[in-house]
């Protein structure tokens, strides 16, 4: 019902704010496409080509305090006989000014929750609590969310329905999450950030919270991500515990070489019950990021990704997994606004 | 430990910017005159050294001192706290210097017979209220509207100090620099435009804003108050060349090429 609201609430008052003044918008188009190999204890299990992802985006400025968002997530899917899907990823109003360096978002947004909102894919897989479907990446809710003065980080408060953009209506339960984050910046290159999500019922249990720990180290052309998290699910007394970590070093080779790649090494741990023994795996992922073009102010224009990942199971019976893939991205959007 | 000392040493040396030249300043449009006639007068004194300047707005400037690719943002707005931010967390300690003022000067071409505006008219013509040179005492005939883009810190500060954060109307032509807008205002006769201190020339008219004309002393007492400062942002303090650089133009002789570029001294 709350997302309906919400929904209904952003498409109105978007139609009405356009209605009464134009705006400027620009879009932009992400897409990626991309080879897999898979391979299961040595035996090659899948190659194949694929676009496995597509965004269509749209901003739009009513007036300096008033911008909205709507992102269309096109994807490549079996389920349907189109061999495609299509699913409203963003669709949100920001407002302005109401306090410095802040604002107050309403609709279908960012989930901000360690660094699932910020996740540029230096790994062509997601960040851990979204490959771990630990979160979802966006969700329907309201939230605050801003600039600490003199560049010193970030924070967000954020009520949402908690299950995610994928789940609506019948699937979502009836309370909200609260999910608070916090960033800080102490020192140029160190930022340190925790998150956390409570809910209290969900559709599978009677309560969730989520926490995550973050640090970003940058030393040159060294970069350092270190994640950990921890999930618990279900009544007290009957508590699921879930944690893991993520520790990914990056080095820009730009400087040294002349040519814009990234080197990019990554090892994720995610045990989804700490008391249950063979249920943990451990994924390694190593690669580079060759930026063949870069998009306006230094974001991504054309960039090849390849990534092998090996997937270790704590279960004894499961053989490790290899993955191959190679990955071309292309984004651009038509202007800044 | 003296091996990640050492790693972190190997790696901050390795960071330093390759870019050919050995100091590379990159940004405002508005800065671009001074720096590139400060940047002559050092590389004359100093045959040894090159020194790169380039424009693209402060927007981009700043963007490349965050990504590494310049050694000195110029900047004619300062920094956001979103820029500090993204900026501190990839390491970058943005350290700011004053080398210069500028005055906004909102400018017509020459046979324009309108000599004064108020900065409500001006809004009101910038965000699409006012369409005719008649209703601002002209002769008629439809105002062409030329802006900055939004990459340019003259555009921001434009937007702030006239438009109050409203928008500029669709219908504008925005334009890269201040020397695309001073040429096509001088070529428009219906045109208005704003553009740096610095771009005035005989081509165009400069008109009295609240009845003050911009110049060195109406910026100097405040009395003329679409008045701005204009920046260079280094990582860190300013070190080794980019020191000797920056103390160059806050010297006496760099200040003259302020002078001499049509904007006002600082020192």
């Amino acid at each position: 019902m709350m997302a309906r609201i919400v929904v209904i609430a952003v498409v109105s008052t978007r139609l009405l704010l356009a209605g009464l003044a134009p705006g400027e918008s620009n879009i932009g188009a992400y897409t990626w496409f991309r080879y897999t190999a898979e391979m299961e204890t040595d035996e090659l299990r899948e190659s194949r080509f694929g676009l496995e992802r597509g965004y269509l985006r749209w901003n739009h400025r009513f007036t300096d305090r008033i911008d909205s968002r709507v992102n269309v997530d096109i994807y490549s899917t079996d389920k349907y006989p189109a061999g495609a899907g299509l699913k409203l990823k963003y669709g949100y109003l920001n407002f302005k000014g109401l306090i410095r360096d802040a604002k107050l978002t309403i609709g279908l947004q960012k989930s901000y929750f360690g660094l699932i909102y910020d996740w540029k894919y230096p790994t062509i897989q997601k960040c851990l609590e979204d490959k771990e479907k630990v979160i979802a990446s966006a969700d329907y809710g309201i939230s605050l969310n801003g600039n600490i003065p003199k560049g010193y980080g970030e924070y967000a408060i954020q009520v949402v329905n908690g299950e995610g953009y994928k789940k609506y209506k019948s699937l979502v339960n009836l309370a909200p999450a609260l999910l608070v984050n916090l960033r800080v910046i102490p020192i140029p290159g160190i930022t340190i950030g925790g998150s956390a999500l409570f809910e209290r019922s969900g559709p599978e249990y009677d309560r969730r919270l989520l926490h995550a720990g973050i640090a970003r180290v940058v030393i040159g052309p060294l970069t350092i991500w270190a994640e950990y998290l921890g999930a618990e699910l279900g009544p007290e007394g009957n508590t699921t515990r879930g944690s893991g970590f993520m520790v990914m070093p990056a080095l820009r080779l730009r400087e040294l070489t002349g040519i814009d790649i990234d080197l990019i090494a990554r090892l994720d741990r995610w045990d989804e019950d700490v008391e249950e023994i063979g249920d943990a795996s451990i994924r390694a992922t190593g690669g580079f990021n060759w930026h063949l073009l870069r998009g306006k102010k230094g974001k991504i224009g054309v960039v090849l990704q390849v990534n092998w990942v090996r997937t270790i199971y704590e279960d004894p019976d499961q053989g490790p997994e290899d993955a191959v893939m190679a990955q071309l991205r292309w984004e651009f959007v038509t202007k800044p606004l | 430990m003296k091996g990640i000392l050492g790693l972190t040493i190997i790696l901050t040396l390795a960071w330093l910017p390759t870019t050919g030249a050995d100091l590379t300043l990159t940004g405002s449009t508005t800065v671009f005159p001074i720096i590139q006639a400060a940047a002559e007068e050092f590389m004359a004194k100093h045959p040894e050294v090159d020194i790169t300047v380039r424009g693209g707005g402060s927007g981009v400037g700043i963007a490349a001192l965050i990504d590494g690719i310049c050694d000195i943002a110029m900047a004619s707005r300062p920094m956001k706290t979103k820029e500090i931010k993204r900026a501190r967390a990839d390491g970058i300690n943005p350290c700011e210097t004053v080398i210069a003022r500028d005055g906004l000067v909102i400018v017509v071409h020459p046979a324009n017979p309108i000599t004064s505006i108020s900065t409500e008219t001006l809004r009101e013509i910038y965000t699409g209220k006012i369409n005719s040179w008649k209703d601002v005492g002209g002769e008629g005939g439809t105002i062409v509207v030329i802006s900055r883009d939004v990459a340019s810190g003259t555009f921001e500060v434009f937007k702030k100090m006239v438009l109050k954060g409203k928008r500029v109307r669709a219908d504008a032509l925005m334009l890269a620099s201040n020397k695309a807008v001073a040429q096509t205002v001088a070529q428009t006769p219906g045109a208005i435009g704003y553009i740096g201190l610095g771009y005035l020339s005989p081509h165009l008219k400069a008109l009295k804003v609240d009845g003050v004309m911009p110049d060195a002393e109406t910026i100097s007492s405040g009395k003329y108050r679409l008045a701005r400062p204009l920046f260079l942002y280094t990582n860190g303090k300013p070190r080794g060349l980019a020191k000797r650089f920056i103390d160059f133009i806050l010297s006496p002789s760099g200040q003259k090429i302020v002078k001499e570029t049509g904007y006002l001294p600082v020192r």
